[in-house]
C-alpha cells in the first residue's frame, strides 16, 4: 500500500501531512464557491446561450419573445440566478485578478471599490429590470 | 543574442531565453481561462445593461439596439463570446477534476488537448449557427 501512496506525485493526492486540515479561512471558502457556482453556471449560461443564439436567432429575440419567456416566472428566477450567480463568480475572479496584478495598496483598494462598487450597482439594475418587467 | 549599449557584462551563468514563465499548456490554460474569464464578465455587464432598456419606451428602444445583434460583426462577436463561455466551461471542468481527483492531474495534458479541441469543434458548430441567418437573409 505504501507504494500505492507513492504513486501519486500529486500535491493535492491525500498524503501523510493531510491528516491535520489547516483552518478554513475565506479564501478556502472563495476556492470551493468558485468550483460549486462554476458547475452550475455551465449549465445555465450555455442553456441560455443556446437558447437565444442557436435554438432561436438572435436577430428574433425581440421585446416579444422576452415577454413571451417571462410570462412564466420560473425562467425569471432561472435569469435572475443566472444573474446572481454569474456577477459573484466573476466579482470573485476579477478579485485574484487585482491582488495578482495591482501590488500597490492604494491603487488596489480604489480598484476593488470601484469593482465592487460597479458590480452592485448592476446586479441591483439587473434585478430591478427582471422583477419590474410588464408590471410598471 | 544582441547586447544594447549601457547594458552591463553578464555575469556567467545559465539564463533562460525569455522571462515567459515555462509552464507549458498548464500556463496557456491558465492565461486563457484568466482572458475568457475578463471577457465574459464584462459582456454581462454590458448585457445587464442592454437588457435593461426593455423598462425604457415600452421597450422600443430595447429593439432598435437589439437589432443591432443581427448585425455581422455583432454575430461575429457572438461567436466569440461562445468561444469564450465554451472554454471558461471546459477548463473550469479540467480545474475542477484536477482539484479532486488524482487522476486527472497525471493527465493534465491530455485534459488540455481535449479541451481546445471541444472548445473549436463547438465553436465552430455554433459559429455557423449564429453567423448564417445574416447571409441566407432572414
Amino acid at each position: 500500500m505504501a507504494s500505492r501512496v507513492q504513486d501519486r506525485p500529486s500535491p493535492v493526492a491525500a498524503g501523510p501531512g493531510l491528516e491535520r486540515r489547516p483552518r478554513q479561512n475565506f479564501e478556502t471558502w472563495s476556492w470551493f464557491f468558485m468550483r460549486v457556482s462554476g458547475l452550475i453556471l455551465i449549465f445555465l449560461a450555455l442553456i441560455h446561450f443556446s437558447l437565444t443564439h442557436l435554438v432561436h436567432d438572435v436577430a428574433k429575440t425581440d421585446t416579444s419573445f422576452v415577454s413571451h419567456r417571462w410570462n412564466n416566472p420560473l425562467w425569471r428566477v432561472y435569469d435572475w440566478t443566472l444573474l446572481a450567480l454569474g456577477l459573484m463568480h466573476g466579482v470573485n475572479g476579477l478579485r485574484l485578478i487585482t491582488d495578482d496584478y495591482v501590488r500597490a495598496p492604494a491603487k488596489r483598494a480604489v480598484t476593488k471599490a470601484v469593482l465592487y462598487a460597479g458590480t452592485f450597482t448592476l446586479f441591483a439594475y439587473g434585478t430591478l429590470t427582471i422583477i419590474t418587467y410588464g408590471r410598471y | 543574442m544582441s547586447t544594447t549599449a549601457g547594458t552591463p557584462t553578464k555575469a556567467p551563468g545559465v539564463y533562460p531565453k525569455s522571462t515567459v514563465y515555462r509552464g507549458r499548456s498548464g500556463q496557456w490554460a491558465f492565461v486563457m481561462h484568466r482572458i475568457t474569464g475578463f471577457l465574459v464578465f464584462f459582456f454581462l455587464l454590458l448585457h445587464i445593461v442592454d437588457v435593461s432598456l426593455l423598462n425604457v419606451h415600452h421597450g422600443t428602444t430595447y429593439n432598435e439596439v437589439h437589432r443591432l445583434y443581427g448585425n455581422i460583426l455583432l454575430r461575429l462577436f457572438e461567436v466569440g463570446l461562445l468561444f469564450g463561455l465554451v472554454f471558461h466551461s471546459l477548463n473550469g471542468l479540467r480545474i475542477v477534476m484536477i482539484d479532486f481527483f488524482p487522476g486527472a492531474v497525471r493527465n493534465q495534458r491530455n485534459l488540455f488537448s481535449v479541451v481546445i479541441g471541444l472548445t473549436v469543434l463547438f465553436t465552430v458548430i455554433g459559429g455557423v449557427i449564429i453567423v448564417k441567418p445574416f447571409f441566407s437573409g432572414s
